[in-house]
């Protein structure tokens, strides 16, 4: 046993997260847009232009937007040390990441090397104020936890990324010779399976037990797993420096990654199957899927191995991970996070008789509509590779989405002002 | 759901209830233990945003992280 040192420090008001998450959806109507505008089927190339402006409207308008909004809530619920100077922050990381998030995926789509120009440094310092506020805090913090490391690991991997990412846009802008090939592969396996990943799977720690009632993950699991994916990853970074000399340590830490990445869903899956109360969630089916999701996006990459030929294996690996797993994950999160955030600050508020029942903040049939179209334009995503007409349906599907989780996250806000006017607090 | 142990600590487990469950259970029993007593909480998770209301509410706190990775905090009125 051991005695925990204590932390009172206040968690940020709500308006700082709800105005990430409120941004968010509209960046599927953006990329939407990207996808119907673009030449011929974005879905044969991977590095056609509007598919690179769609995929960066998902994840840096989207998934990063969420994923920096939510962290300024998660690290002082999981980890006890809010972001220093959260109002500060806030404003250095939001408004550089939504002018970016907007310029770069039109750099792209329009071929305009002085809007990639204006991208890159914006980008740049929305994720250098994200990346320092968040280590500060992970500094301060009295928690000794998995989650705790797992956060660690995602922000140096973001660190990264980003550095690459920086270096890819300033190189298309100004047309510099560049290894391209090697340095966009190091980009997305930093983004994705470092970022993203290591943030969900620590995240989930804490999450899938706490929410869906399930037994804790295996100890074993919460201590290596991280770390494990990091070093990974790593190597991985390694082989493809040294390629072609190499290529038996590209096969081997990509099927190490897929190995711990599928450890991770089938756990997950596992652990679902023996929550403690079986009660139909959206939020759980939402993570079902995500984890299924997770495991084809391996069995697709690891086919890439065998037939490196067939393009669009690669392609379907992508989409799986990304719209499949991680958006899917996302959607899960925020419907529980955002109902739980309207519930604490109206109880922290001073509200303690008439809070509505967090489930009811955000009506659970909004919830169900939502994960069945995410579903369908899940599945015209699958297809498009090979059917030109699915690329609308996936428009279409992004853009009901992005209405939907608007409509829903508005529908959050308005219970949390009408419960404060009732009893005549004080919107923070 | 409250036990009340015979040196008047009373006993809280919020183990294995879904959010905010935990904490409301715990703001009620607070209303309900007189002064000087402690209200020994058995929880899943250590409760950072708790901390806060309890700052808030002038209770004084003491967390202890478990061998089962559970935690047991005992909080009472304030001085």
């Amino acid at each position: 046993m051991k005695i925990i040192s204590l932390n009172t420090e206040q968690a940020p008001p709500i308006s700082v997260p709800m105005r990430f998450f409120t941004v968010a959806p509209l960046f599927l109507l953006m990329a939407a847009l990207m996808l119907v505008t673009g030449a011929g089927n974005p879905f044969d190339d991977m590095r056609s232009p509007a598919l690179l402006a769609a995929t960066h409207c998902i994840t840096l308008g989207f998934m990063a937007m969420i994923m920096m909004g939510a962290m300024q809530q998660i690290l002082p619920v999981v980890i006890g040390s809010p972001m220093p100077a959260s109002r500060l922050t806030v404003w250095l990381t939001f408004l550089p990441l939504l002018s970016g998030a907007l310029l770069l995926p039109a750099g792209f789509m329009l071929g305009k090397p002085a809007l990639l120009n204006l991208a890159w440094p914006l980008l740049g310092l929305a994720f250098i104020a994200f990346i320092s506020a968040s280590l500060a805090s992970l500094a301060r913090s009295p928690a000794h936890n998995a989650t705790k490391t797992a956060i660690l690991l995602s922000i140096l991997a973001l660190s990264g990324a980003i550095v690459l990412g920086m270096l890819l846009a300033q190189g298309h802008a100004s047309g510099s010779l560049l290894p391209y090939d090697k340095l966009a592969t190091a980009h997305i396996s930093l983004a994705l399976g470092g970022w993203v990943m290591l943030l969900i799977v620590g995240v989930s720690y804490q999450v899938v037990p706490m929410f869906q009632l399930t037994p804790n993950y295996p100890k074993w699991l919460v201590k290596g797993l991280t770390p494990a994916i990091f070093i990974v990853l790593l190597l991985s970074m390694l082989s493809r420096l040294f390629e072609p000399g190499s290529h038996w340590l590209t096969i081997t830490t990509q099927g190490l990654f897929w190995f711990l990445a599928s450890s991770f869903a089938l756990i997950t899956l596992r652990l679902q199957s023996n929550r403690r109360r079986r009660v139909a969630d959206a939020t759980l089916s939402f993570f079902r899927l995500g984890m299924m999701a997770l495991l084809c996006a391996g069995l697709f990459a690891l086919a890439t191995l065998v037939f490196p030929a067939i393009d669009s294996l690669g392609t379907v690996s992508a989409l799986l991970f990304l719209l499949g797993f991680a958006m899917s994950l996302m959607h899960g999160m925020l419907y529980k996070i955002v109902p739980f955030l309207v519930w604490f600050h109206l109880f922290r508020g001073g509200v303690n008789s008439g809070v509505p029942n967090m489930k009811e903040i955000i009506p659970e049939t909004w919830k169900w509509r939502h994960f069945w179209l995410h579903c369908s334009t899940l599945l015209a995503a699958l297809l498009a590779p090979w059917w030109n007409a699915a690329t609308w349906l996936v428009a279409l599907g992004l853009l009901l989405q992005g209405m939907l989780l608007e409509y829903t996250l508005l529908i959050a806000i308005s219970v949390y002002r009408r419960t404060l006017e009732r009893i005549g607090g004080v919107s923070p | 759901m409250i036990t009340l142990r015979a040196n008047m600590t009373h006993e809280l487990d919020v183990r294995g209830l879904p959010p905010p469950e935990p904490f409301e259970h715990i703001m009620s029993a607070l209303l309900t233990i007189p002064a000087g007593a402690c209200l020994y909480v058995h929880i899943d998770r250590e409760p950072y945003p708790l901390y806060e209301v309890l700052h808030n509410g002038e209770y004084a706190w003491q967390t202890t992280a478990l061998a089962d990775g559970s935690f047991s905090i005992c909080i009472s009125h304030g001085a």
